[in-house]
């Protein structure tokens, strides 16, 4: 067979004939040999490894051209030219006997289901070299299915043809069909170079149509779901209507804890969405889970559930002890208490909701806080002004001129308790899971088992009303009217006074990581405390009015680039400025363009900012650096945004008519309350108000926000509770001005 | 020093599947960890001799990979703390010249995102998919179907039911 592959060709070249070499082949003299020429090539390349150059390709074919005009008779010719395409004087026991061989050297199975000799099984082993490319080959996923309309539009052009030209054509598609890849590249690259440019239209057409993968089933699960992780939230719910398989990658928790981590508690950059934080923890221990399982797969993409199966023993004591070295021993005590520590550490964190189900839950809360959907619960009781409020998920505890705490129901408004025993007004309370601490007007701190409605201590030590309180693990840092910052250590009991502020103390905020305590004051200025030396180590000098509230900014927060950039020529303030006062006393920094642009620029090695916090940062590197970024709000109406490191005011947000009194805020959201009865919600990165809501009758003392609600108190004595959680369609529902 | 200079500009050959001999600037081949670790662990002289075999990557697609890796063979190599910055990830958005690159066919896009895979390029992995995340987004369902030729498999009380379900991320 070998000799006779060799021979054919070379007589196709010299436009002979080829002999009849093959008893079961009666080698045909004209019109197909196309299928002869294909039929040889066949055995030519199953028995040699490389394959054709282009150049043999080609000039076999051309070849074939000239011997088929060679050996054509004038009339078969003129019935060639009236029906193109088609070779109606092929008689068909002439192609059963070329193309069934053909047929049985491709597709074996089908057609020759008798075993082959062993030297071609061999060969074929080695040149594997079946109809489709090696992607296709070990399953059928990207075969096209049939389009049923255009199989329904070549049967009736067909049906239109001669018996005979439709054999034929059924003879070019089944020899076609059979072809091993190269040799219908081969086909494809000779009737391509016949074509004309409308019928390479026609092709081109075909071909953008037929050219379609279906990307997200084809492609590996990990790479599907890498592709799901890029999109947004409309997308990704748009994907999972899809198909079965699209709906099964798209609804996975591995793509919507992405999702989770992009939006929750923080605003993605791209879509401008922050969701507000839920499951903290929740996804503080998955995304740990899912670091681990990547870094066991030597950084890449793993399927979460395939990669716990694999050493779990191994995993498990790591998850434990990054979980102990993160969070201490109580993260291990809730999972004892969950009875879970020993299971496999896939079920460490039990799956009770889809991740897209947390994360529609926070997508529909967020909603309704860009579209201020709230239901509003006014809590009365309170027969003074209420100056001070904290909530978290379960309760409100509001202070007021009238010398009582109120502890309150979030969900119901219900008035729980009052804690009774300040002999005058109530100016600041803050409260944890045991403790409830106040400051009064009557000069004194009392620390409350809010529970019991119990005042377990009173500290006496300031000499005026206090005005603020604000504890931070050990620590309690209280300001008041007596113009001191005083600090009380509950571990030793040790007591000291920051002093220098020349006039009320209204707010104070302690950073116990970094050791500081930050101050504000009727003095119109905020201070930065050092709590080893005792020492101011900045004051913020920028506010025209009483400085009424300072809030720290999360460390995760950032302000827009634009803010820090040098576009402060629009937004800065001339006024505003600092004085920085180290240990010898001389401002340890200059305010050029310079030194901000590369501050700014260079946020990573923390070296650069802190030397800017004096020497008590430079000569402890270890020591963690203060907040970078925080607000403070003034009687004069106005909030203002300052980098701690540099002293700079980088924004000032107008829009309050008169003094504001209260600030709260997360990475999300900032929201103040003020004099002139509003209370308003501003988007922290860029400082733009983006809603307005008005209620209480007088001005508003004091704001509160958690996940899904924010409060107000006012000196109208009334609490107002805003939900932005399970909004119903219809009742109490507001909208913002 | 020069030494290195020496083996980042020499020539190295790869081998596709389907036996194409592509001669490639090595600095270039090894924007492929695949190749990178290939190299290392045969030795600078084994690969100046023989070509590097790249099993699951023929011509086209390995030529026009490398065409990717010639245009950012002088890109910083990515860290892993970028590679962990999650935001970051899905702002990037393409620039330009990787737009152009992949503009082809489905087929070809197909083949560079598992070639990507394989070779280990992530940089090149992640402007496939996002591509790929590019044409899906902000489309229906339908429309999606239409753009990858995908048949509804779902009944249409099921269809009703899932688009219930999703309904909430719709704008309303």
């Amino acid at each position: 067979m070998e000799h006779s592959a060799g021979s054919s060709v070379s007589t196709l070249i010299n436009g002979r004939p080829p002999p009849l070499t093959r008893d079961d082949i009666d080698m045909p003299l004209n019109d197909d040999h196309l299928a002869d020429h294909i039929t040889q090539h066949a055995t030519t390349a199953s028995k040699h490894a490389a394959p054709p150059t282009n150049l043999e390709e080609f000039t076999g074919i051309e070849v074939l051209e000239k011997d088929k005009t060679h050996h054509r008779l004038p009339a078969e010719e003129v019935e060639r030219s009236r029906s193109l395409n088609s070779v109606t004087n092929m008689s068909s026991s002439l192609i059963g006997k070329t193309v069934t061989p053909f047929l049985k050297e491709h597709i074996p199975s089908i057609y020759a289901p008798i075993g082959k000799l062993q030297n071609e099984e061999a060969a074929r082993e080695k040149e594997p070299n079946t109809r489709y490319c090696y992607r296709h080959r070990p399953d059928s996923k990207c075969r096209r299915a049939a389009d049923e309309a255009k199989m329904i539009m070549i049967q009736s052009e067909l049906d239109k043809l001669s018996q005979a030209d439709q054999q034929a054509i059924t003879h070019v598609w089944s020899l076609f069909s059979a072809a091993p890849a190269r040799h219908r590249q081969l086909m494809l690259q000779g009737v391509l170079s016949q074509l004309c440019f409308p019928q390479l239209s026609l092709v081109s057409r075909e071909v953008s149509e037929a050219l379609k993968i279906d990307f997200i089933t084809a492609l590996p699960v990990e790479l599907s779901q890498k592709v799901l992780c890029y999109l947004d939230t409309v997308s990704l719910t748009k994907a999972a209507q899809v198909s079965r398989r699209w709906r099964q990658l798209a609804d996975d928790d591995a793509v919507w804890v992405r999702m989770c981590e992009q939006h929750v508690n923080r605003k993605c950059t791209k879509c401008g969405w922050g969701l507000p934080l839920l499951e903290r923890k929740k996804l503080r221990n998955y995304t740990r889970q899912r670091q681990l399982a990547k870094s066991n797969a030597n950084g890449r993409i793993e399927e979460l559930d395939d990669s716990y199966s694999r050493s779990e023993d191994q995993q498990l004591a790591k998850l434990k002890r990054s979980a102990d070295a993160l969070d201490g021993a109580s993260d291990s005590k809730r999972r004892c208490v969950n009875g879970l520590v020993g299971v496999a550490p896939k079920e460490v964190e039990p799956k009770t909701r889809s991740w897209k189900a947390v994360y529609r839950d926070r997508w529909q809360v967020g909603y309704n806080w860009k579209y201020g959907r709230c239901s509003i619960l006014t809590l009365k009781g309170h027969t003074n002004g209420v100056t001070c409020l904290q909530m978290d998920d379960n309760i409100v505890a509001s202070g007021s001129y009238d010398a009582t705490i109120k502890i309150w129901n979030v969900e119901t408004g219900e008035e729980i308790r009052t804690l009774r025993g300040h002999q005058a007004g109530i100016r600041a309370l803050q409260f944890d899971d045991s403790k409830l601490i106040s400051g009064s007007l009557d000069n004194t701190v009392k620390i409350w088992n809010w529970h019991t409605g119990e005042c377990i201590s009173t500290l006496r030590g300031h000499t005026a009303g206090v005005i603020s309180v604000h504890f931070d693990a050990q620590l309690l840092a209280s300001g008041s009217a007596d113009k001191s910052v005083k600090i009380f250590d509950f571990n030793s009991k040790e007591t000291y006074c920051l002093k220098g502020h020349t006039d009320w103390v209204n707010c104070t905020r302690l950073d116990v990581n970094s050791r500081i305590v930050m101050s504000a004051s009727d003095d119109t200025t905020a201070k930065m405390w050092d709590l080893d030396t005792k020492q101011v180590i900045r004051t913020f000098e920028g506010h025209v009015g009483h400085v009424q509230q300072l809030l720290l900014l999360p460390a995760e927060y950032e302000p827009d680039e634009e803010l820090t950039m040098g576009a402060n020529g629009i937004v800065d303030n001339t006024d505003a400025h600092s004085v920085a006062s180290g240990r010898g006393g001389s401002p340890s920094i200059s305010f050029g363009h310079v030194d901000r642009a590369r501050i700014s620029n260079s946020p990573g090695p923390d070296d650069d900012v802190r030397e800017h916090y004096g020497p008590a940062f430079i000569d402890d590197p270890s020591r963690p650096l203060p907040p970078r970024y925080f607000l403070t709000g003034g009687l004069d109406s106005t909030i203002r945004l300052w980098d701690s490191a540099t002293g700079k005011c980088l924004k000032t947000m107008f829009g309050h008519l008169e003094g504001v009194w209260s600030l709260a805020g997360d990475t999300i959201r900032v929201i103040s309350g003020a004099n002139d009865g509003m209370v308003k919600s501003w988007e922290p990165r860029a400082g733009v108000c983006d809603a307005t809501w008005t209620g209480h009758i007088g001005p508003v003392t004091t704001v509160c926000l958690s996940d899904s609600r924010m409060a107000s108190g006012g000196e109208d004595s009334e609490v107002r509770i805003y939900s932005f959680k399970d909004v119903g369609g219809t009742g109490d529902v507001n909208t913002p001005s | 020093m020069s030494a290195k200079q020496d083996t980042a500009t020499q020539t190295i050959t790869l081998q596709s599947n389907d036996n194409a001999m592509i001669p490639v600037e090595r600095c270039v081949a090894e924007r492929s960890m695949l190749i990178k670790n290939m190299i290392e662990d045969l030795g600078d002289e084994m690969i100046t001799n023989e070509p590097i075999p790249i099993p699951n990557v023929n011509e086209p697609v390995l030529k026009k990979v490398i065409e990717w890796c010639q245009k950012h063979k002088n890109d910083a190599p990515q860290t892993a703390e970028e590679e962990n910055d999650n935001r970051k990830k899905t702002t990037d958005p393409i620039d330009e010249w990787d737009q152009k690159f992949m503009q082809v066919d489905q087929e070809m896009l197909f083949e560079i995102i598992l070639a990507a895979n394989y070779l280990d390029i992530k940089a090149l992995l992640d402007v496939g998919c996002k591509t790929v995340a590019n044409m899906i987004k902000g489309k229906s369902p339908e429309e999606i179907r239409k753009t990858f030729n995908i048949t509804n498999d779902f009944t249409p009380e099921e269809e009703e039911q899932i688009r219930r379900e999703n309904e909430w991320a719709e704008d309303r």
